[in-house]
């Protein structure tokens, strides 16, 4: 399923925080497509768009030559999104779940990106790169109801 | 203040300011919010009402600069209190319970009535 790349749902950008917004776009337009609500397609691009933001600024230190590419997939009731990067390998489903109530009544600031990729996505799947396939994988699932 | 795809209009009446923020919030716009509330906040402005009714999205990016602010402003008497949301936008606001902390209302003249205690 994945990596059949076809052209119209797959993309590569570079790692700059000006092409959030056509990541964003890309991914709704086809979560729209498949079937999803407009609040839910929303929140699956702002899954999308924290895992890019983290790559950008974490992974790769905001160098704009780097790379993040993007692939569309769907299979009866799941809509999934692969992203590839080359970065040092870290899986976000790894982070332990934030107490918002703990994190509010604190004024605490950061780590919320990786909270709304959990809350939002049913699946979490990550493969690190290695000497077989040079780019780390992961992959976000969503179901449709 | 603005760029291609993020918009901020400013306006003080009285002893508040309204900052109505139009198009995307996200990593890349959030860091022109973030110089606008510090701005407000080193004029002493502590009463900032955020007009939401023109935005379209907001990532955590921009969630984190309004939990910069809150503390500092509330502390000087004042508050941050945010209105007229789309419902795709408030819905992530939701996702992370933030109405608990967030003086979220429908429309500018409520949060304006609540500065005045009325």
């Amino acid at each position: 399923m994945l990596l059949n790349v076809r052209n119209n749902n797959f993309i590569c950008i570079n790692a700059d925080s000006a092409e959030l917004e056509r990541i964003r776009k890309f991914v709704l337009n086809f979560a729209e497509k498949f079937g999803f609500d407009d609040i839910t397609a929303n929140k699956i691009a702002l899954a999308v768009d924290e895992v890019c933001t983290n790559l950008i600024k974490h992974s790769y230190k905001y160098d704009s030559s780097r790379e993040i590419c993007l692939q569309i997939s769907t299979d009866n009731n799941q809509f999934s999104v692969l992203i590839l990067d080359d970065g040092a390998s870290f899986n976000p489903s790894s982070e332990i779940s934030l107490d918002m109530r703990d994190y509010l009544a604190n004024f605490r600031r950061g780590g919320l990106g990786l909270h709304i990729i959990n809350l939002v996505m049913d699946k979490i799947q990550y493969i690190p790169r290695s000497d077989d396939f040079p780019k780390n994988r992961l992959i976000l699932t969503k179901y449709i109801k | 203040m603005n760029n291609s795809n993020f918009k901020i209009d400013k306006k003080n009446i009285d002893d508040f300011v309204i900052l109505s923020i139009s198009g995307y919030l996200d990593a890349h716009t959030a860091p022109l919010l973030e110089q606008e509330l510090e701005k407000s906040v080193k004029d002493e402005c502590y009463k900032i009402i955020v007009n939401f009714s023109d935005l379209d999205y907001i990532s955590s990016a921009g969630l984190g600069v309004f939990m910069a602010f809150i503390e500092d402003v509330r502390q000087n008497g004042g508050d941050i209190k945010l209105t007229n949301m789309k419902e795709k936008v408030f819905a992530v606001f939701d996702l992370l319970g933030f109405p608990l902390l967030f003086d979220i209302l429908n429309e500018e003249n409520e949060a304006i009535a609540k500065f005045q205690g009325n």
